[in-house]
């Protein structure tokens, strides 16, 4: 089971579990544990120092009658909605940059057509363009798993893969 | 008694909105961050739910007879050093001298701790009234305290007998960083929940006494797993923990263990189809390749013997699970080949619970724990099956059927001691 305890002295870092969004303007950090499939999208304005994260797990809301319940579980949704509460907490929204990590196709399943991991991304992009933000970097696909925290202060985003090789798998976006 | 998913969904959310309240209360007491951990809707028989307390571990328990909408007992347990250290919490937050250095329950000690559980348990109370939009009523909390489920709902009528198959919910709360948490229980009556779910129903459902059937099939599919693990490996392994659990899909890959694991992993075609997923911890898995793989093996990490001893291993254990459900259905299941895993062990969950949440939000997991004595051997199976095949599969099953059944081979208690 998952547990909650912090190393003493740093600030626990907020969870942002699947289909939740978390938007922040201190030097909290923001973390997904665990992505496989799922893709971590971290939004931020410079000037402000206010971001936000969010953990999705479907690439379309628009298509679904309720996804205006649970807009981090789409990304789509959780794309506008990170947005929308930036804003309101003062961001400006034409200077919104964005990071993303994740979107792994894990399995080789029948099922899973061209794969999950994929259709995320590309979902991601999508709408990341639609609205105008750029998408300066990225750390997606391939079949590992990932762990984000993400500082909205200095919008960095640390990926961690399990792999123990190179750079002992972790990742400065 | 029918159930369907409508229904069951609504429970979920009655059960997230009282552990939201629950926690919101304790964080208002004790000043401390909480937070919301597992919280499930299990379908657990008598002797699971006892299994689950005997971990010698002295619990305390605050207990309240439910009567309204909802009729039965809520009841919170703490750790017996949990329960000392929230009021602890407590008094240091109103800054009452505090001595429990010596562990003994005196009589503000355990009053103290009655306040808490009854805060927290008419938080939950509260949350599933809110949702329900009625009204629950609460009986004066009592004070519990044992080692073993006897105490805690022995006298509990509402409380399933060991063969009985009750709808039990569970959470789970746990202070950010000070290591205190608690579980919540709740036991209802069957006669109330039956009325409830026939209120919340939308569907024309699932017979109960089918989901017990399956259920009780499941059991000697694990069973059959455990034996099969024992034969290729020669560890000694028992089935510790199995129970059906009706949860959110993005609960599932919560629950895994925050670790590097190995796991097996396919997918499943038939009446059910689905996903079915054994993960190991690193140890148990290189334990498994020793055991398997009758050479020293000179492998860094799972080279490809090893990868290949845990597959052929898990397509073995899977073949076994799924042909006790064909069986009793009287179908056929195909599997996939296995697909192998060394990763974070949510991210071998995830793709799973995408490819399912494309067309619905909750599932029904048949999660099992297979364990060895004394040795590494830790094994947990998840199995997940597509909610509209499993209702399907489940409105076409005889339920005379389960008892005639043969399985594949012949079932005995695993003796491990």
């Amino acid at each position: 089971m998952k547990t909650y305890g912090s190393e003493p002295g740093a600030p626990s870092p907020v969870q942002v579990g699947i289909s939740e969004l978390v938007v922040s303007d201190g030097d909290d950090t923001l973390k997904s544990y665990g992505l496989g499939s799922c893709l971590a999208i971290a939004l931020y304005d410079p000037d402000s120092d206010i971001g936000g994260l969010a953990h999705i797990m479907l690439p379309d809301g628009d298509a679904v009658d309720n996804s205006d319940r649970k807009p981090g579980k789409y990304a789509d949704t959780a794309i506008r909605a990170l947005l929308r509460r930036m804003v309101e907490q003062g961001a400006s929204y034409t200077t919104v940059e964005a990071k993303i990590a994740g979107g792994s196709d894990m399995f080789e399943f029948e099922s899973f057509g061209d794969g999950v991991g994929q259709r995320n991304i590309a979902a991601a992009k999508d709408e990341l363009e639609k609205l105008g933000v750029p998408l300066i970097a990225e750390d997606v696909g391939g079949s590992h798993g990932r762990t984000v925290e993400f500082t909205p202060g200095t919008g960095t985003l640390v990926v961690k893969t399990a792999d123990e090789s190179a750079d002992h798998g972790v990742k400065e976006l | 008694m029918k159930l369907d998913v409508n229904a069951l969904g609504t429970f979920y959310r009655m059960a997230r909105e009282g552990a939201g309240l629950a926690a919101g209360r304790l964080t208002h007491m004790t000043g401390v961050e909480t937070q919301v951990g597992v919280t499930k809707l299990n379908f657990m028989r008598g002797r699971e739910i006892e299994r689950d307390f005997e971990d010698s571990r002295e619990k305390i328990g605050v207990r309240v007879n439910l009567t309204g909408a909802i009729e039965g007992y809520s009841m919170i347990v703490f750790d017996r050093e949990n329960a000392l250290r929230t009021v602890e919490t407590l008094r240091s937050e109103s800054n009452e001298p505090i001595d429990v250095a010596g562990g003994e329950f005196d009589e503000m000690t355990e009053s103290a701790v009655t306040e808490v559980g009854h805060i927290m348990n008419s938080g939950f109370i509260d949350g599933w009234a809110d949702v329900l939009e009625t009204v629950i009523d609460v009986s004066t909390p009592e004070f519990v305290q044992g080692e073993t489920a006897e105490p805690f709902f022995g006298d509990v009528d509402s409380a399933p007998e060991t063969d009985d198959l009750a709808l039990l919910f569970q959470s789970r709360i746990e202070t950010v960083g000070a290591e205190v948490g608690f579980n919540h229980y709740l036991f209802p009556k069957r006669e109330s929940m039956a009325s409830l779910l026939d209120r919340l129903r939308t569907s024309g459902g699932i017979e109960y006494d089918k989901l017990d059937g399956f259920d009780r099939m499941a059991e000697r599919g694990a069973e059959e797993v455990a034996k099969t693990a024992t034969t290729l490996t020669g560890i000694d392994t028992s089935v510790e923990i199995r129970r059906l659990n009706f949860v959110s899909l993005e609960a599932i890959p919560e629950q895994v263990a925050d670790e590097k694991l190995v796991g097996v992993a396919f997918e499943f075609d038939g009446m059910p189809s689905g996903y079915l997923l054994f993960l190991f911890d690193e140890d148990s898995a290189h334990e498994i390749v020793d055991a398997m793989v009758p050479m020293e093996v000179d492998e860094d990490g799972f080279g490809e013997m090893g990868t290949s001893a845990i597959k052929e291993l898990g397509n073995i254990m899977a073949s076994g699970f799924l042909d006790g459900w064909a069986n009793v259905l009287d179908t056929t299941i195909d599997h996939s080949t296995p697909e192998f895993i060394h990763d974070m062990g949510a991210a071998a969950v995830d793709p799973v619970i995408i490819q399912l949440g494309e067309n619905q939000e909750f599932a029904f997991v048949f999660d099992t724990v297979v364990v060895a004595d004394g040795r590494e051997f830790d094994c947990e199976i998840y199995a997940i099956p597509d909610e509209s095949d499993l209702e399907r599969a489940l409105n076409d099953l005889d339920v005379d059927r389960i008892e005639e059944t043969p399985t594949t081979a012949e079932f005995q208690e695993v003796n491990n001691t």
